[in-house]
């Protein structure tokens, strides 16, 4: 099977903090990965690496190679081009200062779509896979910085599947979001599994178990186990410190 | 802030200067004096042709802003904020920001009422280049760093292009601020204008016995606009969205 996305040794630093020691993994194509790992374990530099947003940062030193679909991201000339195709929805809602509508719109619209009925119906699809449609649909002409924090975090899901991105990058997506709101888009996200490579960045071990193929286990930087996510959640990971993670032991 | 508040803002503004331009032609049109210099051999005959140079510096003054504008983004969006580019110029914007405007005024008047005798478009310029450029340049570049990497970072997540970053989310998010930066130059400008006006008119009177020396009628319409624009920016520095 090619590999989605392939990092080898992998090392990023901000200024004399070392965020991550020499990673290396594969992501498999149409599969969620987890990644899991206590604060500052570096989960949310991988992700910004991989779809080089950690360019915006001052200071950052970064080594090693990611590779997507066999290409080193870092050769890639339309950096915003690769972006497209690598979605990403941040920890906390970030809803840009425009309509609910123009939010969902802003990335056809940077891609060179114009139909107003082509972007209509993206602009329902992604609100309906976000779980949000319903709740906004009668008032897509309202500010989407003045929706609720659970809703901008849907809203910031429903942008990023906007784009159709080959490998969409969820750092901690839940966060925002109430339980029952969390399962419907976990529901999504099941279904989305066949269109697209999901990684999936979360504190809660539980739904990463819920998710995902496989799971990583991240800590302090280095990555200290990566498995079938049965074979992390059960009694005997390869590592002690993996066991202990998952049962809560630390953390 | 959308693009239709934007818009409306521009439009608002544009209104704005147009009464404020009205406002002072009418109030400039009761000249002080027309008194010639008699003696000493000095070139400049009246007050009325200072106020032809002032006239002609706000579209310098214009261009000027506008420049500083470009320059605070270049130095925020592409300068990489490690460079040694970015740290002098920073560094260089820095000491002359910090010079009070007052000092930029007097030495436009030591060179054009004592020094030379003359007026120039040159020695107005530079002066007026180092009270608007280096303010205006900070002030818009603090303004800048104030937008949230946040939003830049959700932005660019969706493959939008730089320019479209700064066009639909840094501009807007950052209007009302760098209105209150350049009204506040605006002012400054006006001030130190009053007082060359009025150095100007003491230096006439003191060579010319007949006549009185008195504030020129200019001196205190350029000081009232120069109030207004500080009262304006006082109001849009109230309206920032940040």
């Amino acid at each position: 099977m090619e590999n989605k996305i392939e990092i080898a040794n992998l090392k990023v630093s901000y200024g004399d903090t070392q965020a991550l020691n020499g990673i290396s993994l594969n992501v498999h194509p149409n599969e969620i990965l987890g990644i899991i790992g206590p604060a500052q374990s570096g989960k949310t530099t991988l992700l910004k690496v991989i779809n080089r947003t950690l360019e915006f940062n001052q200071g950052i030193s970064v080594e090693g190679t990611v590779k997507l679909d066999g290409v080193d991201i870092n050769s890639i000339g339309d950096v915003y081009g690769l972006r497209r195709r690598i979605g990403m929805v941040l920890p906390l809602p970030v809803g840009l200062p425009l309509t609910i509508y123009d939010n969902v719109a802003f990335a056809p619209r940077t891609a060179g779509i114009r139909n107003k009925a082509e972007i209509d119906e993206i602009v329902e699809r992604c609100l309906q896979q976000a779980a949000l449609w319903d709740e906004v649909k009668d008032r897509l002409d309202s500010l989407g910085t003045k929706l609720s924090g659970g809703q901008q975090q849907r809203l910031t899901i429903a942008r990023a599947l906007s784009h159709q991105p080959e490998v969409l990058c969820l750092d901690e997506f839940s966060i925002a979001v109430d339980p029952i709101t969390t399962m419907r888009i976990e529901d999504v996200l099941k279904t989305l599994k066949n269109e697209m490579t999901i990684l999936l960045v979360t504190n809660l071990v539980q739904q990463a178990k819920r998710l995902a193929n496989r799971t990583a286990f991240m800590l302090n930087g280095d990555l200290i186990e990566i498995d079938e996510t049965d074979v992390i959640f059960s009694d005997n990971p390869s590592n002690r410190s993996t066991y202990d993670y998952v049962n809560g032991n630390f953390g | 802030m959308n693009r239709s508040n934007l818009l409306y803002n521009v439009i608002a503004i544009v209104i704005l200067a147009l009464v404020l331009f009205m406002f002072w032609n009418f109030a400039a049109s009761t000249s002080y004096v027309e008194g010639k210099i008699t003696s000493g051999g000095v070139v400049i005959d009246t007050l009325s042709t200072i106020y032809g140079y002032l006239y002609g510096m706000i579209p310098i003054c214009c261009v000027l802003i506008l420049f500083s504008l470009a320059v605070a983004f270049y130095l925020e969006e592409w300068l990489s904020h490690r460079s040694w580019q970015y740290r002098i110029i920073e560094r260089i914007i820095a000491i002359f920001a910090c010079i009070p405007s007052l000092v930029y005024g007097l030495f436009c008047a030591y060179f054009i009422v004592v020094k030379s005798q003359q007026i120039s478009y040159l020695t107005l310029t530079i002066a007026v280049f180092f009270i608007v450029v280096p303010v205006t340049i900070r002030t818009t570049q603090q303004v800048i760093q104030k937008v949230d990497l946040s939003v830049r970072e959700a932005a660019y997540a969706l493959g939008a292009k730089r320019m479209r970053v700064i066009a639909d989310h840094v501009i807007p998010n950052t209007f009302p601020m760098i209105l209150t930066g350049i009204f506040t130059t605006i002012s400054r400008v006006l001030a130190i204008a009053a007082l060359f006006i009025v150095i100007c008119g003491w230096k006439i009177t003191e060579s010319n016995s007949k006549h009185s020396f008195d504030i020129p009628n200019n001196a205190i319409v350029l000081l009232s606009s120069a109030l207004l624009f500080s009262v304006i920016s006082c109001l849009f520095e109230k309206k920032k969205s940040l």
